[in-house]
Formats: structure tokens, sequence, C-alpha cells
């Protein structure tokens, strides 16, 4: 247990180690589960016809400026981490970003703007960001306030416990017991509803979520389930229950009533579907962790909010 | 050595003083071998848990960080300084109507969390469309919170200057705000430069909120690296030694300076040597 | 303001756990501050070594790192606690290291004639502490150690970024289910400004009844 556990650390370190050494800033990532730059992936990636970028639209003024400004963020692994090494934002979110990016300017040109989840209306509303990819879940109440482009990934949450830990079996026996979350995540409001005697203690971090999980702060760790196998691949002490009790439908967030800009992006969307692209980037990062081929898409607009 | 607490010491005394000598260093030891063995035993100094920050990109990272905590201090130790001064010099106002408001500030907002503050910038102004840079978000309340502290710092200073001082200024015919502003406040100034100087290193302390508002300041940067690595403690522990060089550095600048003031008076006699 | 209302038993629990941390961390502040004030002023140079390392280390690290630091890096060590129990030791511990500077200067400010007599009239090391001046240095600092107090009372907020959940986490959670800032921090807001108001009220009490007319 604790050999895996080392092995997989040296083979990190040393990475890393080797990296620093050579003093290359190549993207190569040096820990299991993380994405590559994707830029190899980017190479492939379709260019908007000139045609589409209609005149006065935020598709040309963003390709005017020549950058597509994000809101996303910089902790969250396999989806959007910033690689300390190469100071590149990698991962499924920011590939995403960095496809839309080529497909409007050119060129993946994207700049990143860290966004705190409840801020993210705001960012969108005053026109700081183009574009929120940020674990965005769709929802009837945020589409009042954005746009929601997609959904462009569909996830959901689940249960890790310590291996050989009995007793828990689905969301509802977590009820008097206490529970790990991460703070500011929907795992606080899921919890609350199907387990409402569940005692909950948020942390800043998933490592610090894992950290607690393991030393016994909480008897279960609620969180995405993509998030929770990358941990249990690195983390043999740590079982993962079931398959996830939520579906939450993530969109791209845009400026509320921009239908012209939603339009794009959906066409977009489409697009990389159909050409293997979605399927490609996916393989890429959240792939690398889940065992077996891309899961079909979510068919865009089809959730209430979209 | 002496002190006025205890006599030269004579043999039996000295004895004494070296078994507590020892007694102190061998506890002390102690303790710290036993949680570093536990430490150990756990694994957390395993060398390829700690080689990462051998390494430059790393360091890199963790220094650019530390650059944004040191922007974010100066600025908001900029900002909450001048905020101060006018806050003590209207608290110290004959006019009523300069003088609540400022009492009223300084009371109210030293005692809300600084926490509290973040928050309120963090959630509530976005909501009146005023969403902020992260920067902002950050060093805006720092600054609101530290004003009040330091307004209380320059109050007592100037509160220290001898009346005698401001009365010789009236009487050569200065107007209030010369008197203040050629007499008293440099005076006061260079009293109260030890006070400001600690103030200013709880002030970085402070920029660690930045870890609340994901400003990747020094401690955020070691969030995110902590994520990435999954080294946790090990991430933690590199940022607490920064931060305790960063801040002691500055602890013995404060020092250095209050030594070298043109007033520093000889250290008069006191209980504690120095 | 339905917000804060319908959500009073969250708050109330909050402000419980604050309280609770003020209080028994404040007094394990005074305790620590007193014992390591005592041991920079002893003979014994191991001693004042270890006093001045605690001081400065302590006054030189963010409460937020020594939090976050002690609730994952002790269990590594073999110290399990309750976090509410970790967050009130961490705390206790670093505003130690304030209250053992206000009671240095409070030494520093009693007359030098006091430790003289209390020599003079043949009293131990221990006993001219005890009886001459630490009573003297606790009341010269009754208006700073109220400062620390409200900084203290403030700097409880933090627990909440370890899992404790105080008033200030409480007012955040409430704040993700109903997206009601304003009154909902405003709330929590004048509930701490309520504590340190009452903090003012007894060091002003205290001072009047206990200060030395020199």
């Amino acid at each position: 247990m604790v050999s895996l556990k080392r092995m997989a650390a040296v083979a990190a370190v040393s990475m890393i180690g080797l990296s620093a050494c050579a003093g290359t800033d190549s993207g190569s990532s040096a820990v299991p589960g993380a994405t590559k730059s994707g830029s190899d992936l980017l190479a492939a990636a379709p260019v908007a016809a000139a045609a589409d970028i209609l005149p006065g639209s935020t598709m040309e003024k963003i390709k005017q400026r020549g950058e597509l400004i994000v809101g996303g963020s910089l902790d969250a692994p396999l989806l959007s981490q910033q690689n300390p090494v190469t100071g590149e934002i990698e991962g499924f979110d920011a590939d995403m970003g960095k496809a839309l990016a080529k497909y409007i300017i050119g060129e993946p040109k994207v700049k990143m703007v860290n966004a705190a989840s409840e801020t993210r209306e705001a960012l969108l509303g005053n026109g700081t960001v183009d574009v929120v990819l940020q674990t965005y879940t769709i929802t009837p109440e945020r589409a009042e306030q954005v746009a929601f482009a997609g959904p462009y990934y569909s996830s959901g949450l689940t249960i890790a416990v310590k291996k050989g830990a009995t007793g828990i079996a689905k969301p509802e026996d977590l009820n008097g017991k206490t529970v790990i979350a991460g703070a500011n995540t929907p795992a606080i409001p899921a919890i609350k509803k199907l387990a409402p005697q569940a005692k909950i203690v948020t942390f800043g971090s998933d490592p610090e979520c894992m950290q607690a999980l393991k030393q016994d702060r909480g008897v279960a760790y609620v969180q995405d389930e993509t998030l929770l196998i990358a941990n249990a691949q690195k983390d043999p002490s740590v079982q993962i229950i079931g398959s996830p009790f939520t579906s939450d439908p993530y969109g791209i967030g845009l400026k509320h009533g921009d239908d012209q800009f939603k339009k794009f992006v959906n066409d977009w969307l489409l697009k990389i579907q159909a050409d293997g692209l979605w399927q490609k980037t996916w393989k890429n990062s959240l792939g690398t962790v889940v065992q077996g081929e891309a899961p079909t898409p979510p068919q865009i607009g089809s959730v209430p909010g979209s | 050595m002496s002190s006025l607490l205890f006599d030269e010491p004579g043999p039996r005394a000295r004895r004494r003083i070296r078994i507590a000598t020892v007694v102190g260093a061998v506890a002390v030891l102690g303790l710290l071998a036993l949680a570093v063995r536990q430490f150990a035993a756990n694994g957390q100094l395993d060398a390829d848990r700690w080689q990462p920050y051998a390494t430059w990109p790393m360091w890199r990272y963790l220094l650019n960080g530390l650059w944004s905590t040191a922007l974010a201090a100066v600025v908001s130790a900029a900002l909450s300084m001048a905020a101060g001064l006018m806050l003590a010099l209207g608290r110290l106002s004959r006019r009523r109507w300069v003088r609540l408001p400022a009492a009223t500030y300084v009371e109210v907002v030293r005692t809300v969390p600084a926490l509290l503050l973040v928050y309120l910038v963090l959630f509530a102004l976005p909501r009146y469309g005023l969403d902020l840079p992260l920067f902002w978000k950050l060093v805006v309340p720092l600054s609101v919170s530290n004003a009040a502290a330091f307004a209380e710092i320059f109050r007592a200073g100037i509160g220290s200057i001898e009346r005698g001082q401001s009365e010789a200024g009236l009487a050569v015919g200065l107007t209030y705000g010369r008197t203040m502003r050629l007499i008293v406040l440099p005076q006061a100034a260079r009293r109260v430069l030890p006070s400001i100087v600690s103030q200013s290193v709880g002030l970085l302390k402070d920029t660690s909120l930045g870890f609340v508002v994901s400003y990747a300041e020094l401690l955020y940067s070691g969030k995110v690296l902590a994520t990435y690595n999954g080294l946790l403690i090990q991430t933690y522990i590199i940022v607490a030694l920064t931060y305790l060089v960063v801040n002691a550095s500055l602890s013995k600048l404060a020092r250095v300076l209050e030594a070298r003031t043109p007033q520093a008076r000889r250290p008069r006699r006191s209980l504690i040597r120095a | 303001m339905s917000a804060f209302l319908d959500h009073l038993p969250e708050f109330w629990e909050g402000l419980i756990v604050t309280l609770q941390l003020i209080a028994a961390s404040f007094a394990g502040a005074v305790v620590v501050g007193v014992a390591i004030t005592a041991m920079r002023v002893s003979p014994v140079g191991v001693l004042r070594g270890i006093g001045t390392a605690y001081v400065e280390t302590f006054q030189n690290l963010p409460l937020l790192v020594l939090l976050v630091l002690a609730v994952f890096g002790l269990p590594e060590i073999g110290i399990k606690a309750s976090l509410l129990v970790t967050a009130v030791v961490v705390i206790a511990l670093y505003e130690a290291a304030y209250i053992a500077e206000a009671l240095r200067s409070g030494v520093n400010a009693i007359a030098v004639g006091q430790g003289e007599a209390a020599r003079a009239l043949g009293l131990t090391f221990g006993q001219s502490l005890r009886h001459v001046v630490l009573p003297q240095a606790l009341r010269t600092v009754i208006q700073p150690m109220g400062n620390i107090f409200i900084a203290l009372a403030m700097n409880t907020a933090l627990a909440g970024a370890v899992g404790v959940v105080d008033l200030t986490a409480a007012a955040n959670r409430v704040n993700l289910m109903e997206a009601q800032p304003i009154p909902i921090f405003i709330g929590a807001g004048l509930a701490y400004a309520l504590i340190a108001a009452c903090a003012g009220f007894v060091t002003g009490r205290l001072e009047r009844r206990l200060v030395m007319i020199r």
C-alpha cells in the first residue's frame, strides 16, 4: 500500500527533478493524472470561417483583442490546474478554453482570470471575462443571470471513504456522520439535501480534504467523481462508493442575453464533438485517470437553463 | 550577566542554573526529537517528499507568490497609512463633525474581523455591480481594517509629544495646521516608527487572506502547489519558513531603525536585559 | 433581513463556537504568555533563549499558516485532537507571543527601585517576580491586553478556514444558501462588534479600579 504510493511519488518527483535539471520548460507533466500541455491537440483544432465572425459581435471583439478572457481556476486537478513548472494551466476546462480561443482568433491565446465561484455571474455581467469555464453547473436559477452554452460535460458527485470502512453505501447513509467537503463546492447543498443530519466539515482544497479523510476528520469525502477517481488512483488507502448520485451538467458561462455568441459557441461544441476533438481532449485530461473510451458527450441544449 | 531581579549567582546558584540549563535544553531537544521521529515514522520526512523543493521551478513559483504578497502588503500599507494619518488628525480635530466620524470609523472597524471584511468585498460588492480585480479584493479590505490600526498608532504618537512643543509652535504664530505639520508630526512619526514596522509585519501576515480570495500570494501559491504535487504538509512547512524568514528580517530591520533614530536615548535602566 | 432571522439557529451555534474559541484560547494565551515572560527574565540563558525564540517565531508567522500546519501536521506526529481543540491551542499559542511582548514592556515600565527593593528585602527571584513585578506589570498592561483580546476575538474567525464552524464560517454557509451577503455578514459583524465592546467595557472598568497612580 505504502510502497505503491511511494512509487508514484518517486516517479513524480524524479520527473520534476529531471525536467528541472535539464532546464527545459517542456510541458511534460510530472504528476500521474495531470495532462499534457495539449499543444498537439490544438494543432488539429478547427478555426471558424471568417463569415461566422459576425461584424459587431462578441466574437469579433475577441478576435480584434487577440485573446480570449476566461474565468476559471488554478487549482482544480484534471480540469484547470496550473502547472508550476511551466506556468501553463492544464486540464479539460483549460484545453476547452484554448480550443475555443483558437476557433475564434486562430491562435490558442487565453488570458485566465481566477474566479471565485460566487463572483462568476458578476464577472460575466460586467464584461470582465468573455466566458467562464469552471465546472459551472447549468441551473435554471443561474440561467436568469447568465447564458449557458453547452452542456459540454456531465459529471456528478460521489463518495469516497477510507478503504475498509463500512456502513456507507448511499448518500442517505451519511446521516448522523461527519462528512468532509470542499469549501464553497456544490457538495455542501447536495449533502444537506440527501442527508440533512450529516455534519459537514469543509476544507479549502482537494488535498486538504484528502488528508482530512485519511486523518479521520470525517468518515466520508463528497466530491466530483473524476477528482475522486484520480485521488483513489494516487492513494490506494481510499476507495470510492458506488456511482455518482447527482448529475451536474457543466456549461460555458456567457453574458446574459448574448444569443449570437451563445449560438456561435454551441455550433463550435457541435463541431468538435463531431470531429473527435472533444473526445481527444477528454482522453488527454480526464481520460488519463478513467479507464475506457471517452463517454458520449452530452447533447447541446438538453438541460433546462441551457 | 546581571539583572536587578537576581544577584550575581554564587556557586550553589550557579550549579542550579547549570542544572536548569541542562534540563531545559534536554526537554526542548527531547520534544523536538520525538516529534521528528514520529514525523519520519509517518513517512513525512522521506527524501522524495522533500526533493521537489530542491528544484528551481517550485521555488520560482513560490517566489512569484512572495512577490505578489509583497506587492499587496506595500500597496495596502501605503493606503492604510495615509488613511490612518487622516483619521488620527480627524480624531484630534477641534471640530466635532470631523472628530465624531473619525472616531466612529476607528472604533467600529477595529472590532470587525478582517476576514469578514474580505467576505463583504468578495460576495456583497459584486451584487451592487462593483466587482474589483482580485488584487483589490484583497487590498481594499486589508487597507480598510489596517487604517484603523494605523490611526491609533499615529494618535498615540501625536499624544506622546509634549504639549509645550505645540504650544511653542502656536506661540511663535504658526497656524494649527503648520504646527502639526512642521513640529508635532515629524517628531511623532519618528517616535512611532517601531510600531509602524510591527503593524506592517502584521499586515504582511494578513495578506495570507489571499488564500480566501484566491489572489495568488504566497499562501495561495502554496495551495496551488499542494494540489499539483499532493505534498500538503511539506508545502505548508516551506511556506511557513518563507514567511518566518521574511518577517523576521523585517522585525530585525525595525530594531536597527529604532536604534538608529536620532532621538534614540540611551536605554533607561530596566528590569530586563535586552 | 429575513435571511438573517431564518437562520438564527445556525448563527447561534456559530456564535457559541466563537465564544468557546475566544474564552478558551484567551485563558490559554494568558497562562502561556506569563510563563514565557517569566522565562525571558530568568537567570537561565537557555530559558531566555527559548522565550525569545518563541516570541519571534509566533509573531512572524501568519495565524492561518499555523492553523493549516497544525490541523494537518499534528496528526502526522501522533497528536490527534478535534478541530476545535486544535484551533484553540494554536490561537492560544499564537496570541501568547503577543501577551508575552505586552507583559515584557509592562515589566520594563516598572521602576527599577521596585526590583531593587524586592531584592533588598531578601525575596528570591521567584518571589520577587510573583509578589512584586508581575502584579504591577499586569496592571500596566490592562489596556494592551484588552487590545490583544479584541485582536484574538477577530482572529478566531480564521478557524473557519480549517473546518471549525464558527460565527464567520456559519455566516458564509448561510450566504451560500441564501445569497444575501449584506444582512448576513453585517449581522455577523455586529456580533463581533458587541463582543469587542464588552471587552472594551471590562478593560475600562478594570483599569479604573486597578490602575496605579505614580
